[in-house]
């Protein structure tokens, strides 16, 4: 019986050795892959002053972090809720005299004050990468590979990227010098992707958006067509090159009007979906940072879902035991072979119940 | 998502089901023959051709089976979508079927006495919509006090544990029933298809599911 003085807060929990054994692995993968890159980690604060976790991001909301007065400076702090603002910030004062593009890669825990019904996780694993002083064609085709090639680095399979133009919708709406009040509304329906409110909302022209949504050639095709106006013509061409780049490697879908999840994106967004992983993954894209001249391109991952599933799957490694008085000297030469191994601590170890697979006896290693 | 799996479709019970059905079955789905077998006490049935689950739940369950993409797709209707509010679900075809719509109601003789003109800043009410609900009145400066009810609001008002109601309202009839009357239309509801986000954009079968609905219901695709 545990007491409930012990119970974890709703949305919290902890990992236990095979769900955190597969949380390490996916981590490492992830960090070592965008290392070779060329990504120099940074390591940001899980506390800072509440402004500086939404100046450089336009859309950006502290609403749902957890904020507390600083003691030492009465100021409001918050915990981060997403690290991409805070690498954002490092690259707009302790990096900003660095040569651009900067490669900037992070990995750590995230929190937010509450959780909802669909997805009561109130902590996530964060791992990303940011591209800082570029967000043309060619960064976010680099990002894109890498996110795809993190993922299965990870142990992802069946992966799937659906590219998004954030910035399509106002594009259109101010070309049709539409009021504010009728962009929300359009957007409001597109977000549900229902047509017969779309056309209800005054939105009659998007309307073509929602069917140029699906597997990406098609989706560009449409899209294009329906572009007579030439208003996305750059952004439809540079996706395609994207697509391109990646293509083989991914199911590629389009949706122009997707925006969950895309506050501060630009003209390119894409979310990653793999298979037996509930929901998205990650998501990245293009932005500005506000308050330098800095655009950048990034990606971020939220591993948790498909670390659940590989923990489950987690084998169990095999385990040398060294028992009392063994020659120290082959314990360290099992170690650097690679060996995972467990001296013994007293004589009535019991090698198997210490879940050991192998024993060390007479110098040979064997099963036990 | 595993292709050989069946597509899960979800159907609410009641009002909307009968209307469903014959839609469905021009879209492909016809439900085996055990689904309308009254003392059938199964909630998952096979479709004839197999290729789809079908399950039969309340309809605010099926909006929240289709978010937490535990079913891949469904028919339900726009009050619960608008209720739910879930950023997870997609409704991309209006089925036209289902008519009615979600109204705010008060005892006829209550009529007038503090009516929405001359209001109070404060106003209970019962219902089984207390997000649709306390938005509406919020954006006219009123903070309603919910009292969330699974059925018979119509009741809340003659045994004071409201002052209003807002609840769905086809003929109107039971309104008159029960001495109230329809002050004022929140919205038009008629049943969609809906599909989960994820599944739309990663299982293709979802998408063809979509396009197979669209042909369906004419709506202003252009040419």
């Amino acid at each position: 019986m545990i007491d409930p003085a012990d119970l974890l807060p709703e949305g919290l929990e902890d990992r236990l050795p095979h769900s955190a054994a597969a949380a390490t692995r996916v981590e490492r993968a992830v960090l070592d892959l965008l290392d070779a890159h060329g990504y120099d980690r940074v390591r940001p604060p899980l506390v800072e002053f509440e402004p500086a976790m939404m100046r450089r991001m336009t859309g950006m909301h502290t609403r749902h972090m957890f904020r507390f007065v600083d003691p030492a400076s009465l100021r409001m702090l918050a915990l981060r809720s997403d690290m991409t603002p805070q690498v954002g910030r490092i690259a707009a004062t302790g990096l900003a005299d660095r040569p651009r593009p900067l490669r900037l890669c992070y990995a750590g825990q995230v929190a937010r004050m509450v959780g909802d019904m669909l997805d009561p996780r109130r902590e996530n694993l964060q791992l990303g990468a940011e591209l800082i002083g570029s967000d043309g064609v060619a960064a976010a085709g680099e990002l894109v590979e890498l996110a795809i090639a993190a993922l299965e680095a990870a142990g992802a399979t069946g992966i799937s990227v659906d590219f998004t133009l954030p910035d399509s919708v106002d594009l259109l709406a101010a070309e049709q010098s539409l009021d504010q009040a009728t962009t929300q509304a359009i957007r409001r329906e597109l977000d549900s992707k229902d047509a017969g409110a779309l056309v209800a909302a005054g939105g009659e022209a998007f309307v073509p958006l929602l069917y140029a949504s699906g597997p990406f050639d098609h989706a560009i095709a449409r899209l294009a067509e329906f572009d007579t106006g030439a208003i996305l013509a750059s952004r439809i061409e540079g996706l395609r090159q994207v697509a391109a780049r990646v293509g083989g490697r991914a199911r590629l879908t389009l949706d122009p009007a997707e925006r969950h999840g895309f506050g501060y994106q630009s003209w390119f967004g894409f979310t990653l979906y793999a298979d037996g992983v509930r929901g998205a993954l990650g998501r990245g894209g293009s932005y500005q940072i506000a308050g330098t001249d800095d655009a950048a391109t990034g990606f971020s991952l939220y591993p948790d879902e498909l670390v659940e599933r590989l923990g489950a799957a987690e084998i169990r490694r095999d385990c040398l035991f060294l028992p009392l008085g063994h020659d120290p000297a082959a314990g360290a030469s099992a170690r650097h072979e690679g060996w995972r191994a467990i001296s013994a601590l007293t004589a009535d170890d019991d090698a198997a119940a210490l879940g050991c697979t192998h024993v060390l006896a007479e110098g040979a290693i064997r099963p036990l | 998502m595993g292709q050989s799996r069946p597509l899960t479709f979800a159907v609410p019970k009641g009002r909307i089901l009968e209307e469903a059905l014959p839609v469905m079955a021009r879209a492909g789905i016809v439900p085996e023959a055990a689904f309308h077998d009254k003392g059938n006490r199964a909630l998952s049935f096979a479709s004839d051709d197999g290729a789809t689950r079908i399950i039969r739940v309340r309809a605010f369950d099926v909006a929240t089976f289709v978010a937490f993409g535990a079913a891949q797709a469904g028919i339900v209707g726009s009050d619960v979508i608008e209720e739910f509010d879930y950023s997870e679900l997609y409704a991309p075809v209006d089925l036209a079927i289902g008519h009615c719509r979600l109204s705010v109601a008060e005892p006829r003789e209550g009529q007038g006495a503090d009516d929405l003109s001359a209001r109070a800043s404060h106003l209970r009410i019962a219902t089984k919509y207390p997000n649709i609900a306390s938005r509406w009145f919020e954006r006219r400066g009123i903070q309603a006090e919910c009292v969330k009810l699974n059925g018979a609001m119509e009741l809340a008002p003659s045994l004071g544990l409201s002052g209003r109601i807002v609840d769905l309202v086809s003929s109107g009839r039971t309104l008159a029933e029960n001495g109230l009357v329809e002050t004022d239309r929140i919205m038009e509801v008629s049943a969609r298809l809906i599909v989960n986000r994820a599944a739309l954009k990663t299982d293709p079968r979802v998408a063809k599911l979509v396009d197979r609905f669209r042909a369906l219901v004419p709506v202003a695709e252009p040419a």
